[in-house]
C-alpha cells in the first residue's frame, strides 16, 4: 500500500513565537509521500479535532503525523480520535515541539522543529498497523493463603461479584491471627475478628475454603492461570484469571545476648499479653516492665506498635513503671503519633541510645545499662520483667514460592521491592498480586489498602470475562528463532514461553496479555528474532537517519 | 549530519527521562538546542547498534537516559542499558573514539533540572574536545 502522510502541526493557540511553522510547512511540501501539512491552533480541542477529523477523510491519509506538545498529553486524543475513523491508532507518530524545542531553547528554534517533525515522518513511512483482539479470560480468582488478608480479600471479591477460591495450607482459616494479640491494643480481640470472618466466609457463595491444601506449580499468565493444588493425596488443576498471595509474615522474638534467652524475667510480648489479660493471676505487681528495640532495622513497624500498644495497657492494668529502649522509634503508619505520644503523656519514658544496652542479672532482676543520647549520661534500670523483641520475618517457604512464580524478593526476602512504579499494588507478572504480610512488614491501614488496591485491579481485568489486546505488537519471528531461551530467561515480566511449532522445532512465544511493552527482549535477542512494533530496529534507525538532515 | 554541528542523540525511557525532558521544558530551563530526544519504552530497548547508528551518523555524543536504579518498570532495563553503554563504550574506545562520548544516566521523572545539568555536560565536553 502506497504511504500517504498527513502531517498536523498545533501552534499551541500562536504561542510558540519561535517557531516559523510556514517555513516548515514549505520545506515538509517537498517531501515525498506527505499527502498535506496542515498548521492549527488548538489540535487538541473540538475544533482542532473536528478540522482533523475531515481532512483525514477527505484526503483518505494511512500515516498522521502531528507536530505537537508532548505524547503524554496529547497522544491519548489523537488515539481515540484515529479510532473513530477505522484508522489503526499505531499509524501515529509524534513529534514533540513544544516542550522539548519551543520551551526548551532559547531564539529561533525551527530548524530543530523541523528536524523533530522530519524524524517522525521517518518512523511513520515504516509504521504497521497493530490489531486488536478480545481474548477470553477465566472470572476465577485464586487466593493463596487463608489469614486476615487472604479472607479479607476474597470477601471484598465476592461484594464485586467474583469467586474466588482460597488455599490454606493449614487445617483451618486464620493464619496466625492471633499472633496480632496485642499489637492493635488488648481490647481488639482478634479471635473475634477471625470467627466473624470465617463464618461469614462460610456462608458465602462466592467462596470455595480449601485447607489442608498447596499449590504445587502455576503456569500461563494474566487472564489464564493454570495451577495444580494438592489437597491430601489427591491433585486438582484449575485455570485462574489471577492469583493473589496472602501467605504472611512470621514473627521472631529475637533472643539477644541475655541468659536465659526467654526465661523468667525475659518475656516474649506474646507472654506479656497473657499477663495483662489476667493481671490477678501474677504473684505480684511488677514495678517496672523495659521493653528493648535495639536489634530491630528501619522496617519493624509491626514491633513498634505492639510495644506501643502494651506499654499502654501495662500502664492501664498494671500500672507499673514502663522504659522503652530504642534505638529509633518508626511512628509513620496511622496513628502511631498519637499512640507515641499518649504513651508519653501516661508516663511511658523513651530512652534512646545509640550502642547497645548491656543487661546482666542482678538480684532476680534485670539489669539494662545504656547510654541515653538525650541525657547523655549513663543510665542503669532494674527491671522486673524485660519484654523482647521481635522482628518481622518473611515466611517458611516464600523463596520456593517466589522462585517457582519467578518473582524477585527484596533485600529481606519479602516480595516485590519498592519499584516506584509498580509498588504498592502491581507486581512485575501482570494478574499476580501481593497483599499484606508477605510484602514486608505493615501496618493495618496500608494492608487494607493494598487489598482494595488488589481487588479493584482485578475487577477491572476480569469483570467483563474479556480483555482486548494488542495482537503481536512484540513478536518472536519463528523462521528466526534459535530457541536459545535469551528472551526467555530476561523477561521481567515471564510474558515468554517456548512453544513447539512442528515435530522439529520449538520457538519462543510472547504472550500479549502478559506482556508490559519493554522492549528489553526486542534489544537482546542475539539472532533479531524479535520484533517490537512501534519501536523496531528499523523504525529507531529511522529516526536516527533523519537527524542532521534538515534545511 | 555534518561533523561540525555535532548533535547529542538522548535515548530517552518514556517513564522518567522523557517526562524529565518536558519537566525541564516547562520550567523554561534553557539546554543546548542540538539534543534529540529519542523515546524509548525503557532504557533497556536501546541495543548496540542504535548507539553506533546514531554515531555513523555524526553525533558527537550518545546519552542513554533510563530510570534511577531500582526503579526501573521493568526491573531490569536500566542496569542492561548500563551494560549495554559500557560495552559500547569499549567498542568506540577500539575505533578510536575517545571514552565516555556515551553514558548512561538514571533520573527520575520529576528531574528536570538534572537532565539539563547532563546535556550540559555533554555539550560542554565535546565543544571542549573540538576545540582541542
Amino acid at each position: 500500500m502506497q504511504v500517504k502522510i498527513g502531517v498536523f502541526l498545533c501552534d499551541c493557540g500562536e504561542s510558540l513565537k519561535n517557531i516559523d511553522f510556514s517555513r516548515i510547512r514549505e520545506d515538509l511540501q517537498r517531501l515525498e509521500d506527505i499527502a498535506f501539512v496542515d498548521i492549527s491552533h488548538n489540535l487538541c480541542l473540538e475544533e482542532g479535532e473536528k478540522a482533523m477529523t475531515s481532512r483525514i477523510l477527505v484526503e483518505n491519509i494511512n500515516r498522521v503525523v502531528i507536530g505537537a506538545c508532548s505524547p503524554d498529553l496529547c497522544e491519548h486524543i489523537f488515539t481515540r480520535l484515529l479510532e473513530g475513523l477505522r484508522l489503526n491508532p499505531h499509524l501515529l507518530s509524534l513529534a514533540n515541539i513544544r516542550e522539548q524545542c519551543s520551551w526548551a531553547h532559547e531564539g529561533d528554534v525551527t530548524g530543530k522543529a523541523l528536524e523533530l517533525i522530519r524524524m517522525a515522518i521517518s518512523k511513520a513511512r515504516l509504521l504497521q498497523p497493530i490489531e486488536r483482539e478480545v481474548v477470553p479470560v477465566s472470572k476465577q480468582v485464586l487466593v493463596v493463603g487463608g489469614g486476615f488478608c487472604g479472607m479479607r480479600s476474597a470477601l471484598e471479591l465476592s461484594r464485586l461479584g467474583i469467586r474466588t477460591t482460597i488455599v490454606e495450607s493449614e487445617l483451618t482459616l486464620g493464619g496466625k491471627m492471633e499472633q496480632f494479640e496485642g499489637s492493635y491494643g488488648i481490647e481488639t480481640s482478634p479471635q473475634a475478628i477471625l470467627n466473624l470472618m470465617s463464618n461469614t466466609i462460610e456462608e458465602d457463595e462466592n467462596i470455595e475454603v480449601l485447607t489442608s491444601a498447596e499449590i504445587t506449580s502455576v503456569e500461563g499468565q494474566a487472564g489464564n492461570f493454570p495451577v495444580k493444588i494438592r489437597r491430601g493425596g489427591e491433585q486438582v488443576s484449575q485455570s485462574f484469571g489471577a492469583i493473589i498471595f496472602a501467605t504472611g509474615h512470621t514473627t521472631k522474638t529475637l533472643p539477644r545476648d541475655f541468659e536465659p534467652e526467654l526465661g523468667r524475667n525475659a518475656i516474649s510480648q506474646r507472654k506479656l499479653v497473657e499477663m495483662l489479660q489476667a493481671p490477678e493471676e501474677l504473684e505480684r505487681r511488677p514495678g517496672t516492665i523495659g521493653f528493648v528495640l535495639d536489634v530491630s532495622d528501619e522496617n519493624s513497624r509491626l514491633p513498634i506498635l505492639s510495644t506501643l500498644n502494651n506499654a499502654l495497657a501495662v500502664k492501664e492494668r498494671l500500672g507499673s513503671e514502663v522504659y522503652v529502649f530504642c534505638k529509633s522509634l518508626k511512628v509513620d503508619s496511622e496513628g502511631m503519633e498519637k499512640l507515641y505520644r499518649e504513651a508519653r503523656e501516661q508516663g511511658v519514658v523513651f530512652l534512646k541510645f545509640e550502642e547497645k544496652p548491656q543487661i546482666s542479672k542482678e538480684d532476680g532482676r534485670l539489669k539494662v545499662e545504656a547510654r541515653d543520647l538525650l541525657l547523655g549520661e549513663e543510665v542503669a534500670l532494674l527491671c522486673d520483667f524485660l519484654v523482647a523483641e521481635e522482628k518481622v520475618l518473611p515466611c517458611e517457604g516464600t523463596e520456593a514460592l517466589g522462585s517457582m512464580l519467578n518473582m524477585r524478593t527484596d533485600s529481606q526476602g519479602f516480595y516485590q521491592d519498592e519499584n516506584v512504579h509498580l509498588y504498592p499494588v502491581a507486581s512485575e507478572r501482570k494478574g499476580m498480586f501481593f497483599v499484606g504480610g508477605c510484602k514486608g512488614d505493615l501496618d493495618f491501614a496500608r494492608t487494607s489498602m493494598d487489598i482494595s488496591s488488589a481487588t479493584v485491579s482485578i475487577y477491572e481485568l476480569l469483570s467483563s470475562g474479556k480483555v482486548i489486546v494488542e495482537v503481536e505488537k512484540v513478536k518472536v519471528e519463528p523462521d528466526k528463532c534459535q530457541a536459545c531461551l535469551t528472551c526467555i530467561r530476561i523477561c521481567p515480566h515471564s510474558a515468554i514461553q517456548l512453544v513447539r511449532v512442528d515435530t522439529e522445532k520449538e520457538v519462543a512465544k510472547i504472550y500479549d496479555l502478559a506482556c508490559d511493552g519493554c522492549g528489553i527482549c526486542a534489544a537482546i535477542c542475539p539472532a533479531k528474532a524479535i520484533r517490537f512494533e512501534g519501536y523496531a530496529d528499523e523504525q529507531i534507525l529511522a529516526e536516527i537517519e533523519a537527524i542532521g538532515e534538515s534545511l | 549530519m555534518n561533523r561540525d554541528d555535532s548533535k547529542i542523540v538522548a535515548f530517552c525511557c518514556e517513564h522518567s527521562a522523557y517526562q524529565a525532558a518536558n519537566k525541564a521544558g516547562r520550567m523554561r530551563l534553557h539546554y543546548p538546542d542540538n539534543v534529540r530526544i529519542i523515546r524509548v519504552p525503557c532504557a533497556g530497548r536501546v541495543d548496540v547498534q542504535h548507539i553506533l547508528k546514531a554515531f555513523e551518523k555524526g553525533a558527537a555524543g550518545v546519552l542513554v537516559m533510563g530510570c534511577q536504579e531500582g526503579a526501573c518498570q521493568h526491573l531490569t532495563g536500566n542496569t542492561r542499558a548500563r551494560e549495554r553503554v559500557k560495552y559500547t563504550d569499549s567498542l568506540l574506545k577500539e575505533v578510536g573514539i575517545d571514552g565516555s562520548r556515551v553514558r548512561m544516566v538514571n533520573l527520575g521523572p520529576d528531574m528536570g533540572q538534572q537532565f539539563v545539568a547532563e546535556v550540559k555536560e555533554m555539550a560542554e565536553k565535546i565543544e571542549g574536545e573540538m576545540r582541542r
